[in-house]
């Protein structure tokens, strides 16, 4: 202890010193200095106690009173760096206190920042070498946010990039508890709304910082259906502008797929689809025009990830896999005509599967028929609405496989919306299609449609049979005529052969 | 000579990509020809295509977004005559008779054709008839039972080819092997 004195004596003449002398002789004393705490760490007589008690507190004081920017931030440093971290646990209040009463102009986020860090990955190594007295995220929140008021001259980005220090510790020490990451996102938020952000530009440093806080915890769960249970993650969210929003979204999107994280209930996907909703719908608040500038193959790279996605809101349980569909099918219907034909056809697709496994219930289920019915009626509500948007040649193909669907599972009905489906069908031909290789392919699968399909009574077919022979015969240019006629041909076949042979040779 | 055989991926519309498993087996460099039955849909998985081999054939399947790929094609890969078609054209759909019209329409040694999402591989009048079926195990309206993901690599060497199909079965991959030799008359 008299070392310890002598030495707090020394320093003390080495900053008045400083204080006078050239910047070449700072240097100097700046290593001298810090040589002399190296030489204070490695004294045996020092132990956590007295490292509390005397050392750290005389050290402390020194360096808060010395007034000197340049010497506090490197003294500070030094400490962290010299002293092995099991002192540091013991003395965290203390050591942060004197951080909130350094000058003004010192960086203190770098110095906070690197504590953390090095307490994290101590924590990592040797849990339980943290004494139970020592809540080290409580803290370090408490502790930051007093400095953080302390110092109202502190950029935006440092604060945040703070909150990332404070999240990654979250993460690392205590993966369990998913509030101590939501604390820290919402500290950041109040933070914003106090000093009444406006929208992060797209390339500023607090957005940077920001979009690394955000990505943090979607990195560290990979597992989407946590973030959803972090309520300011969203909040956080909203303070970005429209690029950022969508990079957040799309990666929030692309974890969810390399992991094949199911998105299994209407809440979820609820909450999922409102998480990413700049990528679902526009942004009306935009008011900088950022989607004027949109770029088209970004834009389908985006719809695509968000198609691919929609393969994932999906449950085991048929009941549950319907429910979510209509909850997706509200999301989506908002994404304006652009989106829709990319958003609404998996929806169509997977409900169509479900009505197959619907069918494959039927010895167990007895209310199977109606649920087949109520998927048919809401594929026929999507595709009516893609239809109504100026597509032709989808619609007309997904009621083509709808047709198909009733044939097989054959739900009581079936035939009546098959019947409805194929009529949509004809008429979207008829009405919309009117290029002729475009006609010759859409009527070719019209007709291998009811060749396959199984569920018309003879009435119907005669009447889909002809409606198609006629169809055939219209095509514009002859060989595209024989071509059809020919397929048109088996429809005949499938029913009975002498009208069969009548009808083709009409043709 | 290696060639990968496969199709109806219907991304990202039915599936959102391949099974893992099956993405591990298909690496680049080792394929020298890829030949796809279709229904991809859009160009992100033609381009992953693209990075397993650099001489990909694509024929038009009835959801694919790019409407200039060709209906039918043929390929020459060593001794053999290949043609390809998704099969939506073929009425009805699946039907022997029907594949061989447009076999005997292309004179090709070997059919490939897909979008029954059904894996086929048989011998008639001579000539080999394939479908690699689905890549992802895509729905299919007219494959009520289910579809199994699965794929096939064609192995070809002078007059004959050893086709491997791969199948992901209750997740496991399977592999199976046929032979089929070019008749050595080509007479008729």
């Amino acid at each position: 202890s008299e070392m310890n004195k002598l030495w707090v004596r020394m320093q003390h003449q080495g900053h008045s010193r400083e204080r006078e002398k050239r910047e070449k002789e700072r240097q100097e004393l700046k290593i001298l200095v810090g040589t002399n705490l190296v030489r204070l760490s490695q004294l045996d007589s020092i132990n956590v106690n007295t490292f509390k008690k005397v050392v750290l507190p005389g050290i402390l004081e020194q360096i808060v009173s010395c007034k000197d920017a340049i010497a506090q931030e490197y003294l500070m440093e030094c400490i962290i760096q010299v002293f092995p971290d099991e002192f540091h646990l013991e003395t965290l209040n203390g050591f942060l206190k004197a951080c909130a009463d350094v000058q003004q102009n010192v960086n203190i986020k770098n110095i906070i920042i690197g504590l953390i860090g090095r307490l994290a990955q101590f924590a990592e190594r040797d849990p339980t070498g943290i004494p139970e007295d020592v809540q080290l995220f409580d803290v370090f929140s408490d502790k930051t946010a007093e400095i953080i008021q302390n110092r109202s001259e502190m950029p935006v980005h440092s604060i945040v990039a703070l909150q990332v220090a404070l999240v990654n510790l979250a993460l690392r020490c205590y993966p369990t508890r998913s509030d101590f990451v939501d604390k820290v996102l919402e500290t950041t938020a109040d933070v914003f709304s106090g000093i009444n952000l406006e929208p992060l530009e797209y390339n500023s440093e607090t957005c940077k910082e920001l979009l690394k806080l955000l990505k943090i915890p979607i990195d560290s769960y990979n597992n989407v259906c946590k973030i959803l249970e972090l309520p300011h993650f969203s909040a956080l969210l909203d303070y970005c502008d429209l690029n950022s929003k969508k990079l957040i979204s799309s990666y929030i999107l692309q974890n969810a797929l390399d992991n094949e994280t199911l998105i299994d209930s209407e809440e979820r996907v609820d909450s999922v689809l409102h998480l990413v909703s700049s990528l679902v719908m526009d942004d009306d608040s935009d008011s900088q025009g950022a989607k004027v500038t949109e770029d088209p193959e970004d834009f389908l790279e985006e719809q695509w990830l968000m198609a691919r996605f929609i393969d994932l809101l999906k449950s085991e349980e048929l009941d549950n896999q319907y429910i979510i569909l209509n909850m997706a099918k509200k999301h989506f219907v908002k994404g304006g005509p652009r989106r829709i034909e990319f958003t609404l056809t998996p929806l169509v697709f997977a409900a169509y599967s479900l009505a197959t496994r619907y069918a494959a219930t039927r010895e167990s289920d007895d209310k199977w028929d109606k649920k087949c019915q109520k998927i048919f009626q809401f594929c026929s509500q999507t595709i009516m609405i893609l239809s109504k948007a100026d597509l032709s040649e989808l619609p007309l193909r997904l009621y083509l496989h709808g047709v198909l669907v009733a044939s097989e599972t054959k739900f009581d009905k079936a035939e009546g919306f098959a019947y409805d489906f194929i009529s949509q069908a004809f008429t979207l031909y008829e009405e919309e299609i009117s290029d002729s290789k475009a006609q010759l392919a859409a009527i070719t699968l019209i007709m291998s449609t009811v060749e396959r399909a199984r569920c018309f009574g003879e009435e119907n077919h005669e009447t889909l049979r002809t409606q198609c022979a006629v169809a055939s015969s219209k095509l514009l240019k002859k060989p595209d005529q024989s071509r059809a006629v020919a397929l048109c041909s088996h429809l005949f076949w499938s029913s009975k052969p002498q009208d069969g042979g009548r009808r083709i040779e009409r043709c | 000579m290696l060639v990968l055989v496969i199709g109806d991926l219907h991304i990202p519309q039915r599936n959102h990509s391949l099974p893992a498993k099956f993405k591990k087996l298909l690496v680049p460099g080792k394929i020298q020809h890829i030949l796809c039955t279709g229904n991809l849909c859009t160009k992100e998985t033609f381009d992953y295509l693209k990075t397993l081999a650099s001489d990909v054939h694509i024929v038009k399947g009835d959801f694919d977004e790019n409407l200039n790929y060709p209906e039918l094609k043929v390929v020459t890969v060593g001794q053999f005559r290949i043609g390809l078609c998704h099969g939506h054209q073929v009425v009805p759909w699946g039907d022997t008779e029907s594949l061989a019209i447009v076999q005997r329409q292309l004179d090709v040694d070997i059919m490939i054709s897909g979008h029954t999402h059904r894996f086929e591989a048989f011998e008639h009048e001579g000539r080999f008839y394939v479908n690699p079926g689905s890549a992802t195990g895509a729905f299919s309206p007219i494959s009520s039972a289910g579809v199994q993901p699965s794929f096939l690599l064609m192995d070809i060497q002078s007059s004959t080819v050893v086709t491997y199909v791969y199948q992901l079965i209750d997740g496991e991959v399977k592999v199976e092997r046929i032979e089929y030799k070019k008749p050595v008359a080509a007479a008729s």
